[in-house]
């Protein structure tokens, strides 16, 4: 059985008693389906060497103004994002 | 005018023989005309495309060399951002998102002097089949208004079909541009990861997640390619190397080349109507001096449940900037923190977004970790290597792009696994970080039938090629269906 309330909350979202059941129920479906996998040897690396990243040089660039960023906030003041208060 | 091929276009711009404000009129013309019964676009960008026709026109005059797509109108995936240009994703989210930035691939084509005309709907956050998961309207298949255009990227390939567009840009994850290139008869390319740069694409799966173009003749998608394309530094994962022109390039001699098909792409499930088409194709590439070769991908069938465990799972924490804080949507009333975070994204994600979260958190779960991901990672090895080994043998690879031809509006919205199983023939290439292209190759009535060629990584050349072939051989995919 999956623990849909416990998913729920660790993916920070809620569910109806309604979702709940709906959810779990294709959930466990989903499930069902992607467990079938084989077991694989696991000696060997998981990243692909023939792909190196390369990283840019770490230098400051300016790149956004404030006014442009905070265009898009819900709730702005001062030129700072509104947020409900965090600590008492 | 609209139903010129986008190569067609740019001679005729050359030649002056019509204007870049003319072209533009007439593909404006065609979206008014039947996109209140398409529904591709989310945004038309009507007074900026002429204003930017206008100014290539300028530019013509004045004598300045111009890149082939200067001039040319292209549609771009609402998952792209576009500066000043609302970028959805097709959610409630990103309802009212005007991103301050262009994605790299936005600014080369600005550099190219393309014409933006607007923004196209998608599955929301790019999860899905079928475009209807969309949060604000359904894109029919142009081909037959009742059923899908196919997904995520159904407003790409919808509006190239219609003839309101000659070239989109859509993203592809799991099948996201073959699949609807499929359904809707037009050429659609995933690139090989890496090659084109992801800055500014609004993450799903970082590791699989590539942007490609989509059009009505392998030439123009070939162009449009071409101008994407590259190293970009924003983009720690994008490949340093250089690549040819590709629609300079192409060739459609097939003497000798050695075409794969691996037989577990024409197992169960798959209509024999598709079979058909599929071999009658590799018939025609043999009639040209093709070689066929029956190959073997064994762990093909366990490629779908690997494909949606590593997917979701890297959406799961993809999608963890959505909270309400520092933009888009947030919900109304709160109490504290947590609760603004819950109830944001509760109001703001639709039900298929939250089952990929959940199933993506479930995944990377305390106690499932070793049991979903770690092995769906192995499994991801593994099939890179058979492909390897299939590729030793084959130059290209010939597949069905998708079981069956477009469904019914609403026929699958309600089983979700029997709309993630659309995506069996094209989750492989993600996985595998490979470049492929679907191409029409026939129709069951009206419904058109794709064909997906897969290559080794970087091969796309080849793949265009091979298509191309086909193409001159069946005189050419630019085929706009009546819309009725």
């Amino acid at each position: 059985m999956i623990d849909i309330k416990h998913i729920a909350k660790l993916s920070r979202l809620c569910v109806t008693e309604q979702e709940e059941e709906k959810f779990a129920k294709e959930m466990e479906n989903i499930v069902a389906m992607i467990q079938d996998l084989p077991q694989l040897d696991d000696t060997g690396a998981l990243m692909d060497p023939n792909q190196p990243m390369i990283l840019r040089e770490d230098t400051a660039q300016q790149h956004f103004k404030r006014d442009a960023l905070l265009q898009n906030a819900p709730q702005t003041k001062a030129g700072c994002v509104v947020v409900p208060k965090v600590v008492d | 005018m609209y139903q010129y091929t986008a190569a067609e276009l740019s001679s005729m711009l050359k030649k002056k023989e019509c204007s870049a404000v003319e072209v533009t009129e007439s593909v404006l013309g065609r979206i008014h005309a039947v996109d209140d019964k398409v529904g591709a676009f989310i945004t038309v960008t009507e007074e900026l495309a002429l204003q930017k026709a206008k100014q290539v026109d300028e530019k013509r005059v004045a004598g300045e060399a111009l890149h082939d797509l200067a001039g040319i109108p292209i549609a771009v995936k609402d998952n792209i951002c576009t500066k000043g240009v609302g970028t959805t994703c097709a959610s409630k989210m990103l309802e009212n998102f005007v991103p301050p930035y262009s994605a790299t691939v936005i600014e080369k084509l600005e550099r190219c002097d393309y014409v933006p005309v607007g923004k196209v709907n998608m599955d929301e956050f790019a999860m899905g089949s079928s475009t209807e998961t969309s949060y604000f309207k359904k894109t029919r298949n142009p081909n037959d208004l009742d059923r899908v255009p196919g997904g995520s990227s159904g407003g790409s390939a919808a509006c190239v079909s219609a003839g309101e567009v000659p070239l989109s840009l859509g993203s592809d994850t799991g099948g996201s541009i073959r699949l609807p290139a499929s359904y809707c008869g037009v050429v659609g390319l995933k690139p090989t990861y890496s090659s084109v740069s992801r800055y500014g694409l609004v993450a799903f799966a970082s590791s699989l997640d590539q942007i490609g173009p989509l059009g009505r003749s392998v030439a123009d998608v070939a162009m449009l390619y071409s101008a994407i394309c590259g190293r970009d530094n924003h983009d720690a994962t994008s490949a340093v190397r250089e690549y040819p022109d590709f629609a300079a390039s192409l060739q459609a001699d097939l003497k000798g080349k050695v075409i794969g098909l691996p037989k577990e792409y024409f197992g169960h499930g798959v209509s024999d109507k598709v079979k058909d088409a599929i071999m009658k194709m590799a018939h025609d590439l043999e009639q040209q001096g093709a070689v066929l070769k029956e190959v073997t991908l064994p762990s093909t069938d366990y490629a779908l449940n690997a494909y949606y465990i590593i997917s979701s799972a890297e959406a799961s924490s993809n999608l963890a900037r959505f909270d309400g804080v520092k933009y888009g949507f947030r919900a109304k009333d709160y109490n504290g923190l947590v609760d603004l975070y819950e109830k944001t994204r509760s109001e703001g994600f639709g039900d298929e977004v939250k089952r990929r979260i959940m199933l993506g958190t479930f995944v990377l779960s305390s106690g499932y970790y070793d049991a979903y991901y770690k092995r769906a990672k192995l499994l991801q090895q593994k099939i890179t290597a058979e492909f390897h080994n299939a590729f030793e043998a084959c130059d290209v690879l010939l597949t069905p792009t998708a079981p069956d031809t477009a469904f019914k509006i609403g026929e699958n919205i309600g089983d979700p696994l029997k709309m993630y199983a659309t995506d069996i023939c094209t989750v492989t290439v993600n996985i595998a970080g490979l470049p492929a292209l679907s191409v029409p190759c026939g129709y069951d009535g009206a419904l058109p039938i794709g064909c997906q060629l897969i290559g080794a990584k970087f091969s796309e050349q080849n793949l265009l090629n091979t298509a191309f072939a086909y193409e001159q051989s069946v005189g050419g995919f630019n085929r706009i269906p009546q819309i009725r």
